[in-house]
């Protein structure tokens, strides 16, 4: 039987296209927050976990200034992953899985400013045979993209749809970078840049970070009055070669969504890590969502992506959502890896 | 350096801008006053920055007097909760590539692969009743081991998935638009991802038949190859080179640019002038350089908390280094390098070079002053916002005893 | 609810500069012998977590992405941890809490550098000149270390003289010497000073893997499992004013939080052995202190008086250690995995007779990222 934890609390910066101080400053802020928030002090929790990348600002072990936005003195129990902050939650999920502490507070955050992403996340395909040749995310996504049209599963007009819908929906919220009210018809009018797709189709590059805080049952309870539920997460990872996959589909979320026993007729709301306008569609093919549940209102990624926290990002947004009322369940998914390869999905219930 | 202070009326980005487009509520402090509405409706883009950017260029484009020079990065901070923002200018634009030819080791299938390009063959390997192309060292479904059991595939084959990119970087293999494909080599049963070269995005479609072409020169890595239309092919004839390929180089040249923060555009400048400026944290020491925020006391610094430290230290330890050669590394004696902690400071400088004191008189306790360099040959060209390696530049000439008396060795601070 | 874990199946590749392997090829060495010992197969594994070091080491960015197909994780999760120089210590912490959180029946953890890809010394200066390598930032604090507690300048050389000569009773050390005495170190050129070239550790390719399962696995499996009794993770800022990089007090935190899970009152008595991450030979006396084995200041006298030979009553380092081996991102692994050798009884020509609870600890970063575990060939040793 599993242990219940709750999201007790959030924090984001907005999607900035270039913030001008240090990560951990970002990092500092948000953890204030949290901690005035609920009323805890930063040392009083018992776990902390971080996803960043080295790569973004391009010097080895830049993670280790991290630590100083959430702190570590006295010294804390702390761990960091090389991925998106969603991983991180998944592993303080599964620590506190063992009932002999209580509280972790989960980091994620990135700064793509300084670096060139384009030409800097080629270096996450195959080394030999891949990394070589400049395989770069967004051109995984074209060819996603063209997987979809020519398997009938969506048209231009399709993804077009999903962005107009999206940088609508980034004008209401704060925290977004791009937003816009602009139709189908007028994004279709304009040139391709990884055909089949157009630059509108792909996101912002941004500087950004999201934390929140988690607990076990009680001290959830204890620490807020409407703690948002953990009711599982799972994540799974396809084949990193892009011919030994059905690009038109996601597998790993499928099996992902199965094994949390995810019923879309259930979901509110679902916060999908849409860094590609396709990717929405396959994200939503393979989970079954209709009609009933309202996706990305917070816009998503297309509307700001800062790499490493976009992930945890849709957690807080989903959770925010519920805790404001607009939900009562919902699920977050995170993705890593070129046109969705690695998958992570965490469902959220509101306190009924 | 100019600074802005912002006020923002709606906590809502999206609805706030068109307020600011024309030119409506924003409350500013600085020393030239944006007065000219900016027009960025036409905007994909409506990132805080970038307006209030371009707001405030609008008009310093016409007061900045330094012709030939990039205008000045502005930046910009903004806390949604208490709807305040700020605008800054840095002075200081920082970069640096990073770069490194990685010497890959491919093993004994990636490596026949390799070989074969160069030799101007495909390689699939047999894995029960398919090839795979490229190969693996083990089947993707069972995960079992292969044996080395090698086909050749191609050099043509069909196209089952493209996308054409209009604008390469300097990382694709074509440096002209091209497309990266999915191809199904002849013979093979799974697909490569690799550069299709074609004349425009309606010359390739699904489907579409596409020939290897190998490259003149050719040096054992993926990058020997690359398709065309099967009609634009090239009849080649390719001399096979010697030995297999063992080794394959991928030099990997990223570029990152950036500006100096606030606080450490004042250190930088401190620096500059011949000063020590580090920021003074709860605690009464000081950070230096600063970081912008005192981590043990969880707050913010600001320039209020700014403060000039003496250029006089004391030598907590040194060492001689041997330098070990790398690619980058300049030093090739070995030299002395001391770890020293400035009057008043909270931690010690990055290990300082000492050259002009002898190491038989170099001892822990002394206490060293920084003579700095006459103001024309300083440069701060290698300080960045970094702080776990903070350089304090190429300010300082030497060091030289101050005269005082060592520090006692039980006086000196545990921390080294 | 919380399960126990056991280690039921080790491997490790042999530490040198391995041309003869691409990545793939390096942590399928390490994986495939870790299930074979334990009798299973990729089939078996429920989920894999993988370490190693900074990206730029090998410049590719979050490598789960391109081994996942090796490792047998598609359909399955794979997590990827990274603290710095402890981070294959903390990898195999975050797989045992897999088992132990009740959600996995059975991991496959993994970790690995491939260090000849590309070069530490470049990557640790952040590509920039003038860097003095961990050494050089190392040294003073040795210096530092010497000067608090009095210790003889030969102690350094005396414990590399031990792993070297540990190293050479084991397969896969990349440099060993089975006659090397601390006379011989101490001619070795001065490098850092004072660091001698014999003290220093090598830089290795290699890879180390484990596979974890829950009681009911134990049960079934071939092999003799090892308990994990408990494990302790810690962090301190790297800088701050009045910080003991010497002996930090995130590694005595991290020490006393292990020894009160495990109900170790005594652990120089209560543990019969321990691999401890030494990369630089006077480390040993450091962390034999930081982790409360030996009193303060007094970590020096145990290498003096022999008690972390083999055949002491305290040995470190039995396989030779990291001053044998240092393939970075697996060498806190390494630590972790040795212990599980010595409590099965595995061990081989270095095995010490006997061993039932063994302690492995890695750190990284300047002395402030510390992960540890203590195994047991128990499942509730008895330490009265």
């Amino acid at each position: 039987m599993a242990e219940d934890i709750a999201i007790v609390a959030f924090a984001q910066t907005p999607s900035y296209r270039k913030y001008h101080d240090s990560e951990p400053s970002m990092i500092m802020s948000l953890v204030e927050q949290i901690d005035k928030e609920v009323d805890i002090d930063r040392y009083d929790i018992d776990f902390t976990i971080a996803g960043s990348c080295d790569y973004l600002s391009g010097r080895a072990f830049a993670f280790i200034a991290n630590v100083d936005g959430y702190g570590a003195w006295p010294p804390v129990y702390e761990s960091h992953v090389e991925m998106d902050g969603a991983w991180a939650l998944y592993e303080a999920y599964v620590r506190l899985q063992l009932g002999d502490i209580d509280t972790a507070l989960i980091v994620g955050s990135g700064k793509s400013s300084p670096g060139k992403p384009l030409e800097i996340f080629p270096l996450q395909t195959d080394p030999y045979v891949s990394a070589p040749l400049g395989v770069d995310p967004v051109s995984a996504a074209g060819l996603q993209a063209r997987a979809l049209l020519e398997s009938g599963k969506a048209t231009e007009r399709d993804f077009a749809e999903v962005v107009s819908r999206s940088r609508r929906d980034g004008l209401s919220n704060p925290y977004a970078q791009v937003a816009k009210d602009i139709d189908a018809d007028t994004l279709l009018k304009e040139p391709y840049c990884a055909s089949p797709l157009r630059k509108h189709d792909l996101p912002p590059i941004s500087d950004g970070a999201s934390a929140m805080l988690i607990a076990r049952g009680d001290k959830a309870r204890e620490l807020c009055d409407n703690p948002i539920w953990i009711r599982g997460i799972d994540h799974r990872m396809e084949s990193h070669h892009l011919g030994l996959r059905d690009l038109s589909d996601s597998p790993s979320t499928r099996i992902a969504a199965k094994s949390l026993g995810v019923d879309p007729a259930s979901l509110d709301v679902a916060e999908l890590c849409v860094r590609y306008s396709p990717e929405e569609i396959v994200l939503r093919q393979a989970l079954q969502l209709g009609d009933n549940t309202r996706i990305n209102p917070s816009g998503g990624p297309l509307c700001g992506h800062p790499v490493m926290s976009t992930g945890l990002t849709r957690v807080v947004e989903a959770a925010r959502y519920i805790r404001n009322g607009d939900a009562g369940r919902g699920l977050a998914h995170a993705a890593s890896g070129a046109a969705l390869q690695h998958n992570l999905l965490c469902v959220l219930e509101g306190d009924s | 350096m100019f600074t802005y202070r912002l006020e923002l009326t709606n906590s809502c980005f999206g609805s706030f801008f068109p307020h600011l487009g024309r030119g409506l509520p924003l409350r500013h402090e600085g020393s030239t006053k944006p007065s000219k509405p900016f027009d960025f409706f036409g905007s994909e883009c409506v990132d805080l920055a970038l307006v209030v950017a371009a707001f405030v260029l609008a008009e310093i484009d016409q007061a900045w007097d330094r012709p030939g020079q990039d205008p000045p990065y502005l930046m910009v901070h903004y806390e949604p909760s208490s709807k305040q923002g700020a605008v800054t200018m840095s002075e200081f634009p920082i970069s640096f590539t990073l770069e490194f030819p990685y010497t890959r080791t491919p093993g004994p299938v990636i490596g026949r692969f390799l070989t074969g390009l160069r030799d101007g063959r495909i390689l699939g390997i047999r894995s029960g009743d398919r090839i795979l192309c490229p190969p693996m060292e083990f089947d993707p479904d069972t995960c079992e081991t292969l044996a080395l059991d090698f086909v050749d595939v191609g050099p043509s084959g069909t196209v089952e998935n493209w996308t054409w990119i209009a604008e390469p970087t300097s990382k694709h293999p074509i440096q002209e638009p091209f497309a990266f494909a999915l191809v199904k080599l002849d013979g093979a049963d799974t697909v490569m991802t690799h550069a299709v070269k074609a004349s425009g995005p309606e010359a390739i479609s699904t489907g579409m038949r596409v020939t290897a072409q190998f490259r003149e020169e050719r040096v054992g890595a993926v990058t020997d190859v690359y398709f065309v239309p099967e009609a634009d092919a090239e009849k080649q004839s390719i001399e096979p080179g010697e030995g297999e390929v063992e080794i394959t180089t991928h030099t990997i040249s990223l570029p990152y640019t950036d500006t100096l923060y606030p606080h450490s555009a004042r250190f930088a400048q401190g620096l500059l002038d011949g000063k020590f400026i580090g920021q003074r944290t709860r605690d009464g020491t000081v950070s230096f350089p600063g970081k912008g925020y005192d981590a043990l006391a969880r707050v913010v610094l600001t320039e209020a908390d700014d403060v000039e430290l003496p250029p006089v230290g004391t030598v907590l330890s040194y060492t001689t280094i041997a330098p070990i050669q790398y690619k980058g590394q300049t030093e090739t004696e070995p030299y002395l390098t001391a770890i020293i902690i400035l009057d008043g400071a909270g931690q010690t400088l990055t290990p300082q070079d000492i050259r002009n004191i002898p190491t038989d008189e170099f001892r822990v306790g002394m206490r060293l002053r920084a003579v700095f360099k006459p103001a024309a040959e300083r440069d701060i060209d290698n300080v960045d916002n970094d702080w776990m390696y903070p350089s304090i530049g190429n300010v300082v000439d030497h060091w030289e005893s101050s005269g005082e008396p060592d520090c006692p060795l039980d006086e000196l601070p545990e921390s080294v | 609810m919380a399960e126990r874990c056991a280690v039921i199946g080790i491997g490790q590749t042999d530490f040198k500069t391995r041309l003869d392997l691409s990545m793939d090829g390096l942590v399928r060495w390490a994986a495939l012998e870790a299930l074979e010992d334990a009798g299973l197969t990729f089939d078996d594994i429920d989920a894999v977590v993988i370490g190693k070091a900074p990206d730029a080491l090998e410049g590719v960015i979050m490598p789960e992405l391109s081994l996942c197909d090796a490792l047998g994780a598609i359909g399955k999760p794979i997590h990827r941890v990274h603290t710095a120089g402890s981070v294959g210590g903390s990898t195999a912490v975050s797989a045992s809490t897999m088992i132990e959180s009740g959600m996995y029946n059975t991991v496959l953890t993994v970790a690995y550098e491939k260090l000849s890809d590309g070069n530490f010394m470049w990557a640790l200066s952040g590509g920039r000149s003038g860097g003095a390598g961990a050494g050089g930032s190392f040294a003073p604090w040795i210096r530092n270390y010497i000067r608090r507690s009095g210790a003889p300048d030969d102690i350094g050389c005396k414990v590399a003289a031990k792993d070297r000569r540990n190293g050479a009773k084991n397969p896969h050390s990349h440099v060993s010497q089975a006659d090397l005495t601390p006379e011989v170190v101490a001619e070795s050129p001065m490098i850092w000073d004072p660091i001698h070239f014999l003290e220093v550790c090598p830089s290795s390719d290699g890879a180390a893997a484990m596979v974890m399962t829950n009681a009911e696995g134990a049960k079934r499996s071939i092999q003799k499992p090892a308990w994990v009794i408990s494990h302790a993770k810690r962090t301190e800022f790297g800088v701050f004013p009045g910080r003991d990089p010497v002996i930090p007090v995130a590694g005595m935190e991290c020490a006393r939080a292990l020894y009160k899970k495990a109900g170790i009152t005594d652990p120089r008595r209560q543990i019969d052995c321990a691999e401890l991450y030494v990369p630089f030979s006077w480390f040993e006396p450091m962390w034999l202190e930081t982790h409360l084995i030996a009193q303060p200041g007094e970590g020096w006298k145990m290498v003096e008086t022999g008690a972390t030979e083999i055949g002491g009553d305290f040995p470190v380092n039995m396989s030779g250690g990291v001053i044998c081996s240092n393939p970075i991102g697996a060498t806190g692994m390494l630590r972790l995995l040795e212990p599980v050798n010595q409590v099965r009884g595995t061990a081989g020509d270095y095995q010490v007779e006997g061993a039932k609870v063994a302690l492995g600890q890695a750190f990284g970063g300047p002395n402030n990222y510390f992960a540890m575990w203590i195994v047991s060939s128990e499942p509730d040793p008895d330490f009265s």
